[in-house]
């Protein structure tokens, strides 16, 4: 039995979703869908969810990170309904779901949430380098034998190694609030989709192990994006997201390793590392700005508010990057320091509030969401061989 | 162009069953009409088909007569192969326009049908009157039950070698000929220039054209008339019977891509028609029908729904996705069925796309500056749908047929039957 509850269609808007009410469930979106599969066939299904605001059916669904938003199914539409807007809306509403905290539905159903968040954390960071970590060694002392800026001996009577381990320090208690949230919705997010499964089937622990594999495979690959047509968009796709990932470790675990006072030759990992993740991300957010900008194909048509905000944190923490590289190695000294101190006051925000509320938590929640999938589909498969 | 303008009480622009209807009232009625054609043969759409629903009479049989008798009337006179454009409302309330001939390069009135140009006639091109399935000379008789059933060379593919005219024992053809324009007078104007097919090449993931077993429901129904042009029902990929026949609703119809969001009100009831008569004509075959919703809605087409599936054919709610050829020919069809939300992947032998009807767009330009207006989907704005349902945005024109909305036969002959009543009352008060 369901209630029907054509009230949550509105809930649903404020994540993005547009017309989808005009849909006549001919089941064409499914039809072109490459993705869409016997055990798991959207979009129809979940649109149809949503216009009768089946709720729990929709939040214990994977169904939505099992898209990639190739568009065919908008393009196609004979009723011009926007399945594919739907899904990315869905996921949005998702990533609210899975959040205990209620935090990630006020980002994105409030603008005021949303900015002030950012704009807070970033002034916390400004503050923290300004009370304890300020400007104050000699800028003549800070240029080493290669011409660059020593960007670890900004503050007097702090010497370099104890200014990375303070940084340091930082990340990773960053990190682990980060972590604590991400885990905890994940763990949120195993209980809709594994435990209270639509199949009703118990995943023996077994299978757990055997299907761990897909989790890394996925999340290396993202091999069911290119599924979808446009190869040239997963490739794209990938090297963003291969290019934040290393970026992320990098700066999280390998600080004193990446952030030296020797200025590498080009060639070195420490710095082709850092050109990679830049090229990456600067394509993609380039691509996917002018894209939104023209509207150009389906998966561009509509922009939610925090898709924007996603793309200029992640353009201003690019350019900060490469600003800060750049006056670091041509001996800019006081600039050195202040784009330092900018770039982390976006950095942090940005990590704090998009990985474990936000857009970035996807990064998570699709690879875990084909990992959950195969559990429950697997399970339910052996339970009808069994009988 | 000559300066004699000719008169007549009545112009009915358009020569389908609407047009002949609306003609036919009006001229018992002892009103001189002129009934203008664009194409070599008036008839329109109805007499190329098989059947009509839901009696499986024969189309043919109900048009050829009503035909002759157009053709015959005293009061009316008909112009194949011509437009009547340009028209102006005067301030009598009568109408003024062009008429314009287009030359067949064959004299009409010396012409006998007897097709011996067409055997010497060494062009050979589609065959538009059997829809692109086979081929006719660029001299032929447009098809057998053409009216008048009379020759015409297709300047555009002809090669211009004579041998027709050679060939002709009645001396009727004439390359000499050339357009002619005159001015034509009438009291009230008719449009009933009918509809569009639609062409499902514009949704590519059909295939319509790429995949040579993916036909249009028109190409099916001139495979199951007495005129056939294979004589059996043939796939056109290797001229295999079929055995395994799908019919894809709404290509064309209820669709935002292609620009149509009404129902064309048709093709629910002819693919239900073609599936039984395909049931008779290859007792062996399997038809499937996808479908959105069956809209049988009228007198007596439930029942024919019904005796469909008594029949045997198979209806499959679920909008086909995709469609993809095999090496052999046969088609794969993707779709979900909407009844249980599977994803699946049936093959069949034969494709027939449901094509629906989209508005003929010459309706809007017969009118200088294009005064008669449109309604939104792009049919002939109908001002007073309730009480004068054949009113135009001009009083004293009058739309019958399709011109105004999709509709079958009955419905369109019914709506020519007012328009011819309220141009007669329109032609009444004025005098």
């Amino acid at each position: 039995m369901v209630r029907i509850r054509p009230e949550f269609s509105d809930q649903i808007k404020k994540f993005g979703g547009v017309d989808f009410n005009v849909c006549y469930n001919c089941g064409n979106c499914t039809a072109v869908c490459p993705l869409s599969e016997n055990d798991n066939t959207f979009p129809r299904r979940l649109l149809r969810y949503t216009v009768l605001g089946m709720e729990e059916d929709i939040q214990s669904s994977s169904d939505p990170w099992l898209c990639y938003y190739c568009g065919d199914c908008s393009e196609t539409c004979p009723r011009q309904a926007n399945p594919g807007e739907i899904m990315m809306a869905l996921r949005r509403y998702l990533t609210a779901s899975y959040d205990w905290t209620g935090l990630s539905k006020k980002f994105y159903t409030s603008k005021a949430w949303g900015i002030g968040s950012l704009l807070l954390i970033s002034v916390i960071v400004a503050m923290l380098f300004a009370f304890f970590l300020p400007f104050s060694a000699d800028p003549a002392g800070m240029i080493n034998e290669d011409g660059g800026v020593m960007i670890n001996s900004f503050v007097r009577g702090i010497e370099g190694e104890r200014f990375v381990r303070i940084i340091e320090t930082g990340d990773l208690v960053m990190a682990a609030i980060i972590s604590f949230f991400l885990i905890s919705n994940i763990f949120n997010m195993y209980l809709k989709i594994v435990i209270r499964n639509r199949k009703k089937v118990r995943v023996p622990v077994s299978l757990y192990v055997r299907e761990a594999w897909n989790l890394f495979y996925h999340f290396g690959t993202q091999m069911r994006f290119s599924k979808c047509e446009g190869r040239s968009y997963w490739v794209l796709h990938w090297l963003l997201m291969s290019g934040y990932t290393l970026m992320f470790t990098v700066i999280v675990v390998f600080l004193p390793w990446f952030q030296t006072e020797k200025i590498h030759p080009f060639y070195h990992p420490q710095r082709f590392i850092g050109y990679y993740a830049t090229f990456g991300i600067l394509l993609a957010i380039i691509v996917w700005s002018v894209g939104r900008l023209r509207r150009s194909g389906e998966i561009h048509k509509y922009s939610h508010k925090t898709d924007w905000v996603f793309l200029i944190m992640l353009f201003l923490t690019t350019l900060t990057g490469i600003l800060l590289h750049l006056f670091r190695i041509n001996g800019m000294v006081h600039a050195t320091y202040y784009t330092y101190v900018v770039h982390l006051a976006i950095l942090v925000p940005m990590l704090l509030v998009e990985v474990p509320f936000s857009k970035w938590s996807h990064l998570a929640y699709r690879p875990l969401a084909i990992y959950f999938t195969n559990l429950v589909n697997k399970a339910a498969d052996s339970g009808k061989n069994g009988n | 162009m000559s300066q004699d303008n000719e008169k007549y009480d009545a112009i009915v622009i358009g020569g389908g069953i609407a047009g002949q209807e609306s003609a036919l009232n009006l001229a018992d009625s002892d009103q001189k009409v002129l009934l203008v054609e664009k194409d070599l043969s008036f008839g329109g759409k109805m007499i190329h088909l098989s059947k009509v629903f839901p009696t499986l009479d024969c189309s043919a049989c109900i048009t050829t007569p009503k035909m002759s008798e157009t053709a015959r009337h005293p009061n009316i006179t008909i112009c194949t192969y011509s437009e009547f454009t340009e028209i102006e409302k005067l301030p009598d309330g009568t109408f003024t326009g062009i008429l314009t001939r287009h030359p067949r390069y064959v004299i009409e009135k010396d012409c006998t049908g007897c097709q011996d140009c067409e055997e010497v006639c060494p062009s050979v091109v589609e065959d538009q009157y059997q829809y692109g399935m086979v081929g006719r000379k660029a001299a032929y008789v447009p098809f057998s039950i053409a009216n008048p059933r009379i020759a015409a060379i297709d300047i555009e593919n002809c090669i211009l070698c004579g041998a027709c005219e050679r060939a002709c024992p009645a001396d009727a053809i004439d390359f000499t000929q050339k357009t002619e324009k005159t001015r034509v007078n009438a009291g009230s104007v008719i449009v009933a220039t009918g509809f569009r097919l639609f062409d499902p090449a514009v949704i590519r993931k059909y295939g319509l054209g790429k995949y040579k077993n993916v036909v249009t429901s028109m190409q099916m129904e001139r495979q199951l008339v007495p005129t056939r042009p294979f004589n059996n029902v043939l796939r056109p990929k290797d001229a295999k019977v079929p055995d395994n026949i799908a019919y894809v609703l709404c290509v064309g119809s209820r669709d935002l891509t292609i620009g149509s969001p009404v129902c064309s009100q048709v093709c629910c009831m002819y693919s239900v028609k073609q599936g039984q008569l395909l049931m008779g004509a290859l007792p062996m075959a399997d038809v499937t029908v996808y479908y959105l919703h069956v809209r049988a809605f009228g007198k007596g087409f439930e029942e024919f729904y019904q005796q469909s599936r008594g029949m045997g054919v198979k209806y499959v709610k679920g909008k086909v996705g995709t469609i993809e050829e095999k090496e052999n020919g046969d088609l794969i069809l993707r779709y979900e069925d909407i009844r249980d939300g599977s994803v699946k992947e049936e093959t069949h032998d034969l494709v027939v796309l449901s094509v629906g009807m989209l508005p003929n767009p010459e309706a809007g330009s017969l009118f200088a500056g294009n005064a008669l207006e449109l309604d939104e989907f792009g049919y002939v704005r109908q001002v007073d749908m309730l009480k004068n349902p054949a009113s135009t945005s001009i009083e004293g024109v009058f739309v019958a047929g399709t011109a105004s909305g999709p509709m079958d036969i009955p419905d369109s002959i019914a709506s020519s039957g007012a328009a011819a009543a309220e141009a007669l009352s329109y032609l009444k008060r004025k005098r």
